[in-house]
């Protein structure tokens, strides 16, 4: 029997029966989409975060009291976290191949500008040590020393956060707790690409003194919440995150800190990623076994059905193998047609992943092929057991059922 | 050509044996148009799907045009089956979820004839039979005579010299069973052999033998002579 005839019998019975059909194919469809979003937005966010990586500063190390997380739970550990002081400050600067320690203080506020009221994140900071955020001044001038009611706002507090437009000169009045101040605006930031590597996004920040905020705060003992090291070489970083756990040790036995670079949060991000990967590749490998057994359950369901036109085939000189490759031609025909409608499906719900959550998705061919070879093997996989029983059926018993 | 020598069938179900064919002897000439007639029961169709090359017998040996089937492998015995054996059913046995046309095409495409020569062929046949105007219908909206009718072209579409006919007319009415025995009557006298399975002794008179079976073996062979 020639191909193209076979192919030819096969669509006849899919447009008779076109319901069981695309019931048949669903499980296909979905896991073969699944794979190709998988691929796509895996690949996407892989791309994405690997070119965020050349722009990362490579010579900053983060100091936090407690443990450091990312992603999953917080970390929690039963010491306290780590009070840290001035004196931290200056033992950190004495460490070799520090070029600058800079101590910040944030805390959620609420801030009013002319009777409306938003929510912003503060930040108390040490003016003199924050070489890279006054090289940011788009508009007015950075903090100095002696600054206390002055504040620096990120451009989106500037030009988002209220409907009226704040500049340098305006007055704003922040709220923590029971507590509030005035602060007069005496710089915008520039706005900055957000990052999704960085903590926070700088757009929606402002900036105060240390003594501003500690004022606000209200509390008698005011601790750092964390310390930007920058370092003389980006290539010494790792040496010096051990040397800061180790001197901390002195100050903080029985408290938590930590310390990280911007590459270690790249790699727990990166290993988050690549967890986000295996479950959708997860959910496609589910979904390609359900839809495999669907379409091994139809094959047999048809095979039932069809036992009289086997026996009848049989009769008419059909052997064995035309039978089988029949069956599964026709379990394979609807593994390529149910794939590259999942793959169609995956590429839509890859831009839509990609425009609505705001994630890169690249869509590549090979992705394509990976959901079609994937698609066409599962359903081949399931076809076989029908397509022999269905060849192997005796063409006596098959001429005399009913 | 057929010769048939202590041919048995036993079927197994379970622990039972159930001896079906108890040593049949028989041989068939080219040509020859035999009625085989019998109780229901008695092992016909059994002996039918013997000589149509579709089953085995347990023993005994079964010459088809000068040569072993005993010996056939299942392969070999589906291209006797396609190319030189044609089969008619009570049932009909037409596929009901292709047309007319495709039916008749079936067995040249299991050929693997080409496409334009298949369809032409086909449409001949139809005609031969004379339901050509139902080339595109299914066979589930034509009457029963017609159904047979097509089922004779599909058995004749590779031009096998041998028609197993099993009860042909048994699921017709008067007028159909006239108009299909007419056919075969034909074709026979075009020189093929047909073996037919009936009940109905009226139509024996198309046939030049009949051979009676009861309970697994043949009665009595009688022949007709033919005016
Ligand atoms: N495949 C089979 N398995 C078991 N028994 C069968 C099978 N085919 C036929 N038989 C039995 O063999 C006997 C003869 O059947 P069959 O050849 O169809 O008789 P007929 O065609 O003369 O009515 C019956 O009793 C039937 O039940
Ligand atoms: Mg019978």
């Amino acid at each position: 029997m020639k191909l193209y005839d076979i192919l030819d019998l096969i669509s006849i019975g899919f447009k008779a029966d076109r319901f069981k059909t695309l019931m048949s194919s669903l499980g296909i469809i979905i896991g073969v989409m699944a794979i190709v979003v998988m691929l796509s937005v895996g690949e996407g966010i892989y791309s994405g975060v690997s070119s965020q990586f050349s722009t990362l500063d490579l010579d900053i190390i983060h100091v936090i009291p407690g443990r450091f997380s990312f992603g999953g739970p917080p970390a929690r550990s039963p010491e306290e976290p780590a009070k840290f002081t001035d004196k931290d400050t200056k033992l950190l600067e004495n460490i070799p191949g520090v070029k600058n320690v800079a101590p910040q203080t944030s805390a959620g506020v609420i801030v009013s500008f002319r009777d409306k009221n938003a929510s912003a994140t503060l930040i108390g900071i040490d003016p003199e040590k924050e070489h890279d955020l006054k090289s940011k001044i788009s508009q007015g001038r950075f903090l100095t020393e002696s600054d206390h009611t002055s504040i620096v706002i990120g451009s989106g507090v500037a030009n988002g956060l209220f409907r009226m437009k704040i500049s340098p000169g305006n007055r704003v009045r922040v709220y923590y707790e029971d507590g509030h101040m005035d602060f007069r605006v005496v710089g915008v930031l520039r706005e900055e690409e957000s990052s999704g590597i960085r903590a926070g996004n700088i757009n929606t920040q402002m900036y105060v003194t240390h003594k501003a905020m500690k004022e606000l705060l209200g509390r008698e003992n005011y601790y750092y919440g964390t310390f930007q090291v920058t370092v003389d070489d980006p290539e010494s970083v790792d040496e010096v995150v051990d040397r800061i756990k180790l001197d901390l040790e002195r100050y903080h036995k029985d408290e938590a800190y930590d310390a990280t670079t911007a590459r270690d949060m790249l790699s727990s991000l990166m290993s988050i990623l690549s967890m986000i990967k295996y479950a959708l590749a997860g959910i496609g490998a589910i979904s390609l076994v359900v839809g495999g057994i669907g379409i091994a359950n139809v094959m047999m369901l048809t095979v039932k059905e069809r036992v009289r036109e086997i026996g009848v085939m049989k009769a008419l000189g059909a052997t064995t193998r035309d039978i089988r490759l029949q069956y599964l031609l026709e379990a394979g025909l609807l593994g390529v047609v149910s794939s590259i409608i999942g793959i169609a499906l995956g590429i839509a719900v890859s831009f839509a992943i990609g425009s609505l959550a705001g994630l890169p998705s690249a869509i590549k061919i090979q992705s394509m092929l990976i959901g079609m070879l994937f698609g066409a093997l599962s359903t081949i996989v399931a076809g076989v057991y029908p397509a022999n029983r269905a060849a192997m059926l005796d063409p006596i018993e098959a001429l005399r059922s009913e | 050509m057929i010769s048939l020598s202590d041919i048995r069938k036993t079927y197994i179900t379970g622990d039972a044996e159930l001896p079906v064919l108890k040593g049949i002897n028989l041989s068939i000439e080219s040509g020859d148009f035999l009625a085989l007639m019998g109780p229901s029961g008695s092992g016909k169709s059994t002996l039918m799907n013997i000589i149509g090359c579709l089953d085995r017998p347990t023993a005994g040996t079964y010459m088809l045009l000068d040569r072993d089937i005993s010996k056939a492998s299942e392969e070999e015995l589906a291209m006797i089956r396609r190319d030189r054996i044609g089969f008619i059913f009570q049932a009909f046995n037409l596929i009901g979820r292709i047309s007319v046309l495709k039916n008749v095409e079936l067995p040249m495409m299991l050929k693997g004839l080409p496409r334009d020569e298949r369809k032409s062929r086909a449409l001949k046949l139809l005609e031969s039979v004379g339901v050509s105007h139902r080339a595109d219908f299914s066979p589930q909206n034509i009457s029963g005579g017609e159904r047979q009718r097509v089922a004779i072209a599909r058995a004749l579409a590779n031009n096998p010299e041998i028609i197993i006919a099993d009860e042909p007319t048994g699921n017709l009415d008067l007028k159909s069973t006239e108009e299909v025995m007419e056919i075969l009557s034909g074709l026979n006298r075009e020189g093929r052999t047909i073996i037919m399975v009936t009940h109905n002794p009226e139509i024996t008179k198309y046939c030049n033998r009949v051979i009676r079976m009861r309970d697994g073996r043949i009665l009595d062979q009688s022949s007709v002579e033919q005016s």
